[in-house]
């Protein structure tokens, strides 16, 4: 039967919020993913895909972390393509997202975590509903700065191991405070497996999401790939989910 | 006659369909030694043996929705005249007791799976289409294949071709994730697979039914098949 893609209250239909995290490899992709089972599985139904480039070594952490029951985490290999599997051809993981959905219906939430890939890899909103751009302390404190699809326009934005910062260099509130320069608005969080107050921000910043998306109100959002650009006549734009119509020569 | 754009597509890796993370069975190959030089020895014997059955049986499904032109067979047109469900699932299931291997039907089904989403987001109406959905929602790649095919007009020889073109080039193209290849060798490999190619398309063109479907298999793939389902570390999901 036709594909259902819409999801929230408005249309009556209620399939669960699909969230993507994105981030290049070593970021704490993973462990944010674990952390989120582990604040939110008591309240929510939640499954994971994982997105590993050679091993199932994510899927594995996850299920060793015992923070969901091993039949909720799958993981789909993208052969050797983490941004193809996100981005160009998402049939992998909507059919993983779809066994999940059909296997443990109704779920609340399933989370989708890319394979590390860079900073340019960012979800289709063909396969997430919303997306958090994962980036750490260790890094580089000047990445946040450099900018992104993801660093600029993912729905959230984690600067994650705060905890390091002393120890690699790094100046972490200024990491945030450029990062917020970039997003025009949208959220940065620091995050630290030992802040407590930071992994209740980022599970609060989920059930929010969740909310808004439920009631209708989130627009799933195309964080790229184009960069703001400029033309002849001297005007400066993005391109963002397709609402500019106007070509390119 | 000229090659429609839809036998372009369904040839064209870019079809989003899933096929990036299918090798053919080169990752298992490989890792059991098979020697990058032999590859295409492999595709050969892959054109020549399940390449065959697949071959026909997309034939056989394209046949059974009407999707054939050629002159004495089924007249049928894109309102979906020639529709036959019951003669579709039949040649499913005779693809299906053709494949041995469980994880080959399986990924073969995960392939099935995305062409299926693709039909039905593009022709969710068509009889054809409606047909390819009562084989379940994990219909093998080939006989997916077929009904993508006629829905979008391609020639019945052009469906063999495309099915056993797509396998030799999943595996070229794989092999350049897997092994220190040169592109330009791994697509001189498709090039010169088509003499098989060729010949392969006039057998599985020839076949009637599914009583003389060939069952040919390769049974060292089959058991790679088997060995590779369980590895934990694996670029490729077959």
């Amino acid at each position: 039967m036709p594909e259902q893609t819409e999801g929230n209250a408005t249309t009556g239909t209620r399939r669960a919020m699909r969230l993507g995290v994105a981030g290049p490899v070593g970021t704490g992709k993973s462990t944010l993913i674990a952390t989120l089972c582990r604040e939110l599985a008591d309240e929510l139904s939640m499954a994971v895909v994982t997105n590993d480039i050679y091993t199932d070594e994510d899927a594995r952490l996850l299920r060793a972390a015992g923070v969901l029951p091993i039949e909720r985490i799958h993981a789909v290999e993208t052969g050797a393509c983490p941004h193809t599997a996100i981005r160009d051809d998402v049939t992998p993981n909507l059919l993983a997202v779809e066994d999940l959905e059909a296997e443990f219906a109704p779920l609340d939430l399933v989370v989708v975590e890319s394979g590390g890939d860079n900073l340019t890899a960012t979800f289709s909103p063909a396969l997430a509903d919303a997306q958090i751009f994962c980036l750490d302390v260790a890094g580089g404190g000047d990445v946040a700065r450099k900018g992104g699809p993801g660093i600029e326009r993912a729905d959230l934005l984690v600067v994650n191991k705060t905890d390091l910062a002393p120890h690699v260099g790094v100046d972490a509130e200024q990491m945030v405070t450029d990062a917020k320069a970039s997003r025009g608005g949208l959220p940065v969080l620091a995050l630290s497996q030992h802040d407590e107050v930071s992994i209740k921000a980022l599970a609060g910043w989920v059930h929010q999401v969740l909310a808004d998306y439920r009631s209708g109100t989130h627009v799933p959002r195309d964080p790229g790939p184009m960069a703001p650009h400029s033309h002849a006549d001297g005007t400066t734009h993005t391109h963002e989910g397709g609402e500019d119509g106007h070509e390119h020569a | 006659m000229s090659t429609g754009l839809g036998t372009l597509l369904l040839a064209d890796a870019r079809l989003p369909v899933g096929g990036h993370t299918y090798s053919a069975g080169l990752e298992p190959a490989l890792l059991d030694g098979l020697p990058v030089e032999r590859i295409p020895a492999y595709i050969e014997a892959r054109m020549r043996t399940v390449g065959l059955a697949e071959a026909a049986a997309s034939v056989l499904a394209y046949r059974a929705v009407g999707g054939a032109f050629v002159p004495g067979r089924i007249e049928a047109g894109p309102e979906g005249l020639g529709v036959d469900a019951d003669a579709l699932a039949d040649v499913h299931e005779a693809l299906l007791a053709r494949s041995p291997s469980a994880p080959l039907r399986e990924i073969s089904g995960l392939l099935g799976r995305g062409l299926v989403r693709l039909a039905d987001r593009l022709w969710p109406e068509h009889p054809a289409v409606k047909a390819l959905r009562t084989l379940g929602r994990a219909p093998q790649r080939p006989i997916a294949l077929g009904v993508v095919a006629a829905v979008m007009g391609s020639e019945e020889a052009e469906v063999a071709r495309v099915s056993l073109y797509d396998d030799a080039q999943t595996v070229a193209s794989a092999a350049l994730k897997l092994a220190p290849v040169d592109p330009v060798d791994a697509a001189g490999w498709v090039l010169g697979a088509e003499g098989v190619i060729s010949s392969v398309v006039a057998e599985a063109l020839a076949v009637e039914g599914i009583d003389d479907l060939p069952a040919r298999t390769a049974p060292q793939i089959e058991g790679w098949s088997l060995e590779h389902q369980v590895k934990t570390r694996r670029i490729f999901v077959a």
